[in-house]
């Protein structure tokens, strides 16, 4: 049956032109359906790599999420509405309901128009958090573009985000060198301490928030500054479905793809790299990059002159074991050999409530869609009910969380070492021999003695 | 010990070894009744009293069982000692070995008693071979556990 599926699943990999992992059914939720040729390069980027778009307005009827219970979209792309509410089709709950059946959701706020309840509420869910009144536009005087934004400085000019951490990977940096995204009319986000929680892109240091309508004049109370304002903010839900916040719906128009900008303090115009950003954001979110899949996980004994049939359901405590793992990344059109990132590790785990192994799983066999991880190891002194576990969880990576069971059982009887083969035994066993030896001297002296003549002279008495 | 046997021995067993035994406890007693006479001297002659009466008293069977006994306490000390020295490692080994001589040797001492004159009337159902019989069995089975658990 599951190489029926993969069967299938392979033979629309090959049909189907260049598409998401997850499926190729996008709703893009906005005010107006007209409103749809502001963002007509984005919309189209996306219907070349394959989706099949609807368009939807908040007040439509027949606008449902689910239908009998499934998904009836496989992602969903939310633009700015003027709506305050969403109304009863888009609840907080219907949108988590859909991000835990495995639906993924890119949400784009604008600053010009506040954000409606039902996605506020949506990410306080999610630990994350929008300025007071659903308002505030992200300025900074030192990075604003001169020719868009001399007066307002709320067009931000920011160069590419770079990789969270020096070990995970980079999905989001255009290719193109020295490029500037820019960030028009945003609001950016704070973020809670959840671990499911990653920024792709963080504001400048000298970056800050505000409520362009109450605090026009003075700034007395700043939402947030600097780095703790999150423009692109990412969260991979633990069944990998994906939400992506971006603070700004300007940053996907058309205008602002290849605009020209000038960054303030500087002489020479260059073009933005929006584009690119914003396709390798919504690639991300719609899961057509960053996808782990296992191919198939394989164990077996390592020791000469023993069966090595594959995945064995029992084996003893001191065994010799090879546990390997086939792991294929995503990328856009086609499975890629996963290859783990420099300075981090794919680990396997041999534990029975807690680990009595983590072990580091080096690359062996690598094919033209997958590597092959191994490790080979002796199982501990302990006998039980173990897992091998692979559980590899990293930002922007979905989730693999691998457990195969086995039982270890104890030594049998007639498996341990003979004494005779460990020499430490023999003066114990030159013991018994003495003593055994001895005792059958004392029986045959003591048959062939005759009874004590007291014995004799005792009788006659 | 020894001389309260030896008084006990020759007012409830045989006549012939009573008529030494006077001889011998008299010269006994009457040298530590001095204690100012060279003591090393008269724990020799202790000594001597001892092994004269237990040798002239003994039976040649109690004979054999006390040196098969001397036997087994120095082969059970060697192993012991070995432990002591050199680990425990295989344990199993060590404990089948040394309780193979502890067996042993409570097995050869209950037929000792079993079968000592003096202790006759303990034991009037038990014949003496009857008692090796009983001997034999028990060994034979304490040696088949023993070379078992060595494995």
């Amino acid at each position: 049956m599951k190489s029926l599926i993969s069967f299938a699943v392979l033979l629309f990999a090959a049909v189907s032109h260049a598409i998401s992992s997850s499926g190729d059914r996008l709703l893009v939720v906005l005010e107006d359906v007209a409103e749809k040729e502001t963002y007509s390069k984005f919309l189209g980027d996306l219907e070349g790599r394959g989706f099949q778009i609807n368009y939807e307005t908040p007040k439509s009827e027949g606008l449902s999420l689910f239908h009998l219970g499934e998904r009836s979209y496989d992602h969903v792309l939310f633009l700015p509405t003027k709506s305050k509410g969403l109304g009863p089709n888009l609840t907080p709950k219907l949108l988590l309901d859909f991000i835990n059946a495995d639906g993924n959701i890119l949400l784009a706020l604008s600053a010009s128009q506040s954000a409606p309840t039902s996605l506020v509420s949506l990410l306080l869910e999610l630990d994350i958090h929008l300025p007071p009144d659903r308002q505030g536009l992200v300025v900074d005087h030192f990075n604003y573009d001169v020719s868009s934004a001399a007066e307002k400085h709320d067009v931000l000019l920011l160069p590419a985000p770079g990789s969270l951490r020096p070990d995970v990977k980079d999905f989001f940096s255009p290719a193109v060198e020295g490029g500037l995204i820019a960030f028009p009319n945003g609001m950016g986000q704070t973020l809670g301490a959840g671990a499911l929680l990653a920024p792709v892109l963080r504001a400048p240091p000298t970056a800050y928030s505000y409520n362009p309508k109450e605090q026009g004049e003075t700034l007395d109370d700043v939402f947030a500054s600097g780095a703790q304002l999150s423009l692109v903010t990412t969260v991979q839900a633990r069944n990998s479905a994906r939400f992506t916040v971006v603070g700004s719906a300007d940053l996907l128009s058309d205008k602002w793809f290849d605009a020209k900008v000038k960054k303030v303090g500087e002489k020479k115009e260059v073009s933005t790299v929006n584009r690119e950003f914003a396709k390798r954001v919504a690639g991300w979110t719609f899961k057509e990059t960053g996808v782990l899949r296992v191919n198939w996980i394989e164990h077996h004994l390592n020791e000469p002159g023993q069966s090595n049939a594959s995945n064995p359901k029992i084996y003893r405590i001191k065994n010799d074991v090879t546990y390997s793992i086939s792991l294929s990344e995503y990328s856009w059109d086609k499975y890629i050999p996963f290859t783990v990132p420099e300075s981090d590790d794919l680990q396997l785990e041999f534990s029975m409530l807690s680990p009595f192994h983590r072990l580091q799983l080096t690359p062996t066999i690598s094919s033209a869609d997958s590597t092959t991880y191994s490790t080979s190891f002796k199982l501990p002194d302990q006998h039980g009910i173990f897992n091998f576990k692979v559980n590899y969880k990293r930002p922007f990576y979905s989730n693999v969380e691998e457990k195969n069971t086995v039982s270890v059982r104890h030594f049998a009887h007639d498996e341990w070492p003979r004494s005779f083969v460990i020499s430490g035994a023999w003066p114990w066993i030159a013991g018994i021999v003495a003593t055994v030896t001895g005792w059958l001297g004392f029986c045959a002296i003591w048959l062939y003695s005759k009874p004590a003549t007291g014995k004799e002279s005792k009788k006659t008495q | 010990m020894a001389p309260k046997k030896s008084a006990a021995a020759p007012t409830s067993t045989a006549t012939s070894a009573a008529a030494p035994a006077p001889t011998t406890a008299a010269p006994a007693s009457s040298t530590i009744a001095k204690p100012t006479s060279s003591s090393g001297q008269s724990f020799d002659k202790v000594a001597l009293n001892i092994v004269q009466h237990y040798q002239k008293t003994t039976p040649q069977r109690t004979k054999i069982i006390d040196v098969f006994m001397a036997f087994l306490v120095l082969v059970g000390g060697l192993q012991f000692a070995y432990c002591v020295l050199a680990g425990n490692y295989p344990f199993n080994a060590f404990l089948s070995g040394f309780s193979a001589t502890v067996g042993q040797f409570v097995l050869t001492a209950s037929l000792r008693i079993q079968t000592t004159e003096a202790n006759k009337s303990d034991f009037p159902s038990v014949s003496p071979e009857r008692a090796f019989t009983d001997y034999v069995v028990g060994s034979l089975i304490l040696h088949f556990f023993c070379v078992n658990f060595i494995n």
